[in-house]
């Protein structure tokens, strides 16, 4: 491959054609390779560095095995060398097994705590495979379209201030619709003289909602 | 675990820090109450947060939910609902192409994602965040009880959409009176409500949105029972 030089050596950004997974060497032959073949266009690298895979420009994989978890530290100083070098997007899946349950909430406490990354765990190399595959078309659909992006739409606000002038004691929907009627905003109803909130209410309750809004 | 030790307060009470807890996780997870106050000894208010279960700090809330929650497709709507504005927990894990899907979703739409295997392991996940957020000065520091007129005020500011039920502990501490929230610049409310400006923002325009009675939604006619 010819641009390879182009590649950073380590935790980069590099171009991931669309629909492609950029995968490091290491993992050539490998269960996981196997697996994703034919589901997504892999492509391997040998000058990935930290990364094992990259799924986007932005979005990367580090994958931490059973092997790792029970060898030690070596692991935490690559996810914390990767955070402090890259600004992509890290998604770390960590093996975890009956062996490699006890480090768990250890590894997610450093993982999603301490350096604010993702991590999913995964029981072995086809889920996480599977995962992967997942993530690709997920990221391949456009930013926003996901099911749990933007559904939110803005509502018109006049339920909402209805609704909050009907907390105050002694203001249901009648009054409370003489009153936004009258004065138009909860800002304007604060800033009320008293007389006004009579004329409006008369008198009894019109000094309930004075001493209501100003104490 | 190694990474225990290096966070100060890790064991023993940690009285300052305070969770606010829904309601209904007086039903649905007695345990992780219980020990976020035995174990850890947090302070935890139970109130009615209605959007999410937990409130750890001004900008955290917590969903905790079990995998059965997320097994089915047709949880799916809810599952969408629930976590549009919240980070989650989820109990346990299983195993369905759904469940990746639901997974990988997630993690686009940037929600926090944390495992346990059980409410005892959820409640040391909830100290921690709680922890984590007072070490960023973003604790919840004030009051969570009001009474009386305060308890009135209160249900006044959480009938404000959007408006998370901290923020709105926030105001009745920080502020006098609705009137002097409703007076206040969006950076004074920023900083009084401890808000982004964004949300600030909103809650300014919504305290002077002028009221149109034509935009009020129309209750549909002739379906009265009762």
């Amino acid at each position: 491959m010819t641009t390879k030089a182009n590649f950073p050596v380590t935790a980069g950004s590099i171009v991931v054609p669309y629909g492609h997974v950029i995968g490091n060497e290491k993992w050539r032959g490998s269960e996981l390779a196997q697996r994703l073949q034919g589901k997504v266009r892999l492509i391997f690298e040998d000058a990935l560095g930290l990364v094992d895979f990259h799924l986007s420009n932005r979005t990367c994989i580090l994958l931490i095995s059973e092997a790792d978890l029970v060898a030690g530290d070596e692991f935490k100083r690559r996810l914390v060398r990767f955070r402090n070098a890259s600004s992509l997007r890290g998604i770390v899946i960590v093996e975890k097994t009956q062996i490699s349950d006890q480090y768990y909430l250890g590894v997610q406490k450093l993982v999603v705590l301490e350096l604010g990354m993702v991590l999913l765990p995964m029981a072995n190399q086809g889920e996480a495979s599977q995962l992967i595959i997942q993530l690709v078309r997920e990221q391949s659909r456009d930013r926003g379209a996901g099911p749990f992006l933007g559904k939110r739409r803005a509502q018109p606000a006049e339920a909402a201030v209805l609704q909050a002038v009907q907390r105050i004691p002694g203001v249901g929907k009648t009054k409370a619709l003489l009153l936004l009627q009258r004065f138009g905003s909860i800002h304007r109803l604060c800033n009320a003289a008293i007389h006004e909130l009579e004329q409006a209410v008369g008198q009894t309750v019109a000094q309930q909602i004075y001493t209501f809004l100003h104490s | 675990s190694a990474w225990n030790s290096r966070v100060p307060g890790e064991h023993g009470p940690s009285p300052w820090l305070c969770i606010l807890a829904d309601s209904r996780e007086m039903c649905s997870g007695p345990e992780v109450l219980s020990c976020l106050r035995a174990v850890h000894g947090l302070r935890v208010q139970v109130c009615s947060l209605g959007t999410s279960d937990y409130i750890v700090s001004n900008r955290l809330a917590v969903d905790r939910m079990l995998q059965s929650e997320l097994q089915s497709p047709g949880n799916r709507n809810r599952v969408s609902q629930r976590l549009q504005r919240l980070q989650g927990i989820f109990e346990r894990i299983c195993r369905t192409q759904y469940y990746d899907g639901v997974l990988s979703a997630l993690v686009q739409a940037g929600v926090r994602i944390l495992f346990s295997s059980c409410q005892e392991e959820t409640a040391a996940l909830l100290k921690d965040l709680a922890l984590l957020e007072h070490r960023k000065d973003a604790a919840i520091q004030v009051p969570t009880e009001p009474e009386g007129h305060q308890r009135d005020v209160l249900n006044f500011y959480l009938s404000i959409p959007n408006l998370s039920y901290g923020a709105a502990l926030n105001l009745c501490h920080s502020f006098g009176s609705i009137t002097a929230v409703a007076n206040s610049s969006v950076p004074a409310l920023a900083a009084g409500a401890r808000l982004s400006p964004p949300q600030a923002e909103e809650l300014h325009r919504f305290l002077r949105h002028d009221f149109d009675l034509e935009l009020l939604p129309q209750p549909l006619p002739a379906k009265r029972k009762s």
